[in-house]
């Protein structure tokens, strides 16, 4: 059997189970209740109906059968919530309020007996009703018998309109909770449905729709914000993949085109004896070479950028820095460069060694490429007052222009002047692409400002390039 | 030398069967890694190329499954995927080396003649000698004749390599990978800067240039 679709709602599933609990739980306290009040309210009848027993019996041993029946008459006549039967064992009665005992006066014998008993009453209307007592029947000498009951009835009403009250109470519980499940069932059903509409959406291919958040800042309002940025990442990886798919394609294009007019132009000049065909093809290859470079870029950019966390370890990065430092220095010198380095040390980071030395072989090689012969370079790897790890690479070059230092690392953006250079345009780009990897960041600022050369000519400003990554714990 | 090429791609087996035969090698190719394993099985070989990526049994298991069988045959792989986990795995599965592809064929043959010569120069050496030119691997000298040549730390590891693989061509990239450990690709001409330092220390004021420039593939250390 199918369930209506109401019971398969996770709220209204927890309210009923909420409300069984409730009810389980009041039952039992309201049966606590009725036994401890009934107990209670018996045991203080019985008292008093044995404290009774014990002055008339008083008054029986001291002054006799007839003073007790005089006891009896007065006290019959007074009223009062005491039931009396004088009889003998026979069951003649003498003295009494009520028509009988409810005791067979024939089976007593010497022992108190207690009983449980019902005695007609007539309420306020005329009405007769059954009224619950208790009562002890004690024998008195050889031949009497004297009951002594007392009417609980008003204890036993009482209790029975605290019953009726608090299983009123529990229905109108019960039905306050299945309103309020269905309210809150509904509620949540609402707040799940745009979420839910937004999961459709994103199935559907829609990757744009976003789910609303309200504002309130409760756990729907953190799932819908938890749901947005995760749409947001996919989005953007989405976008950096197709981008990086535009860029291969319109990189590549434009040397494979180079490359085949100038294999036509070869071949026709080589089947005309005009040039060695040798030369022809080593220039083709350098060419399909410089491709492969750049396609192997885009391809480890790519990559990092759709969240491939690369592989890390754990090492001292001033170890690195002076590592490259050590590599680059001869080059650098070579070209007239000032090579400097300020390495401390136990710099400890958590990276990819491949990537990060990757990254600061690309900013090396971008100073010494940039900065002109005189100039000076300068590579440090030291702790910020923050605590993050910062190799910074500063030049004597001509800098980047302010408005340019965002764009310079994206894919393919070479400034004019850096045209005349070899490079591809993905130095940068994958040195940011790395930071972003390891939760670090690259900062680009200008150099020392103009210098003057030993030539007498002016450089600069220069450029200075930061690289800042979390330190390992 | 004897070299198994185990390649699915018939193209690219056929031109490195080529290049490898017209450098004087005697070359047998097996079109997967299963033949690959039967073949090499066979014994022999001074060099096995192995592809990674390969229909039936792939490099990594065919390597391994040749070293589970006590078969020391040096390994080079080559491979498409140039990720750094890549070649880890490759080196851990037993490969003596790692290329990726698409690589120069000057560095194929440069990596595979410095695997065969490794081979052969098994045990351990304490000094190296090539021509006059003498290297103590205990007191970390260097002699070239009479005269003593003072090294930096990494020009005497450079050197070592060198010697090492006396009268082979070695490659700008072997030596930043295996002199350096180095796994990327420099703009800068770093590599042979490092070589022209060492070259006016050890061959400054001789007749005889040992350290000599072989085009399109990179040094070589003559005798």
């Amino acid at each position: 059997m199918k369930l209506p679709s109401l019971f398969r709602r996770t709220p209204f599933r927890l309210t009923l189970l909420f409300l069984a609990l409730f009810a389980a739980a009041a039952s039992a306290v309201l049966a606590w209740v009725y036994v401890v009040s009934a107990s209670e309210a018996r045991s203080a009848a019985e008292a008093s109906v044995r404290a009774e027993v014990e002055v008339l019996a008083g008054i029986h041993r001291e002054r006799g059968d007839n003073a007790l029946n005089a006891a009896l008459i007065e006290r019959v006549s007074r009223g009062g919530s005491y039931l009396y039967v004088l009889s003998d064992r026979a069951g003649a009665i003498k003295t009494a309020n009520i028509s009988q005992s409810p005791f067979d006066p024939r089976a007593a014998g010497d022992d108190p007996r207690w009983d449980d008993f019902r005695v007609p009453d007539v309420d306020e209307d005329g009405r007769v009703q059954m009224r619950q007592a208790i009562g002890v029947e004690t024998p008195l000498g050889p031949n009497d018998l004297l009951f002594v009951g007392q009417d609980i009835g008003d204890i036993e009403d009482y209790l029975a309109r605290l019953t009726q009250a608090l299983w009123a109470a529990m229905a109108l519980v019960l039905i306050l909770g299945l309103v309020g499940g269905l309210i809150i069932s509904r509620n949540v059903e609402r707040g799940m449905g745009r979420i839910q509409t937004v999961v459709s959406a994103v199935q559907g291919g829609d990757l744009k729709a976003r789910a609303e958040v309200r504002g309130r800042g409760d756990e729907l309002d953190e799932l819908a914000d938890g749901l947005n940025i995760m749409l947001d990442r996919m989005e953007a990886s989405m976008a950096s993949i197709r981008h990086a798919g535009d860029a291969i394609a319109h990189d590549l294009r434009s040397p494979l085109t180079r490359m085949r007019a100038k294999l036509e132009v070869a071949l026709i000049d080589a089947e005309a004896g005009r040039i060695d065909a040798v030369d022809a093809l080593q220039v083709a290859l350098s060419e399909a070479d410089d491709l492969l470079k750049t396609f192997n870029t885009v391809l480890a950019i790519a990559r990092l950028q759709a969240a491939k966390t690369p592989e890390m370890d754990r090492f001292d990065a001033g170890d690195l820095a002076a590592d490259m430092a050590e590599l680059y220095q001869p080059a650098a010198e070579d070209k007239g460069l000032d090579f400097g380095h300020e390495v401390d040390r136990g710099l400890f980071i958590r990276a990819s060694r491949a990537f990060l030395s990757q990254a600061l072989a690309n900013l090396i090689d971008n100073a010494i490429k940039y900065t002109p012969p005189g100039g000076a370079v300068m590579l440090r790897a030291r702790r910020r007052s923050s605590g993050e790890i910062e190799f910074s690479i500063t030049d004597t070059g001509p800098g980047v222009p302010a408005e340019d230092r965002d764009r310079v690392t994206q894919r393919f953006v070479r400034l004019e002047n850096s045209r005349t250079e070899p490079g591809s345009g993905l130095g940068l780009a994958l040195v940011a692409a790395v930071a972003e990897a390891h939760a670090g960041r690259l900062q680009i600022d200008e150099g020392p400002g103009a210098v003057d050369q030993d030539d007498g000519g002016v450089s600069g400003p220069g450029l200075r390039v930061a690289f800042i990554l979390p330190p390992a714990d | 030398m004897r070299i198994l090429v185990v390649e699915d791609d018939a193209d690219a087996a056929g031109a490195m069967v080529r290049g490898l035969n017209e450098a004087g090698n005697e070359v047998v190719h097996a079109p997967d890694g299963a033949y690959g394993l039967i073949e090499a099985q066979k014994g022999g070989f001074d060099v096995l190329i192995v592809d990674r990526m390969m229909p039936r049994l792939d490099g990594v298991g065919m390597v391994e499954t040749l070293r589970g069988m006590g078969d020391q045959t040096p390994v080079l792989f080559l491979s498409a995927l140039g990720e750094v986990e890549d070649r880890v795995t490759g080196l851990k599965a037993g490969a003596d080396d790692y290329l990726v592809k698409p690589y120069a064929f000057a560095e194929l043959i440069a990596r595979v003649d410095a695997l065969a010569r490794r081979r052969e120069t098994g045990g351990v050496q304490t000094v190296l000698k090539v021509g006059d030119l003498e290297m103590n691997l205990i007191a970390r000298t260097v002699h070239r004749g009479e005269t003593e040549i003072d090294l930096q730390p990494r020009e005497f590891q450079l050197l070592e390599f060198l010697m090492r693989h006396a009268g082979q061509s070695v490659t700008r990239t072997m030596l930043l990978e295996k002199v350096w450990e180095y796994h990327f690709d420099p703009q800068t001409n770093v590599i042979d800067v490092h070589i022209s330092r060492l070259r006016a220390k050890i061959d400054k004021g001789f007749d005889r240039q040992m350290l000599q420039t072989v085009r399109g593939a990179g040094y070589r250390l003559e005798a």
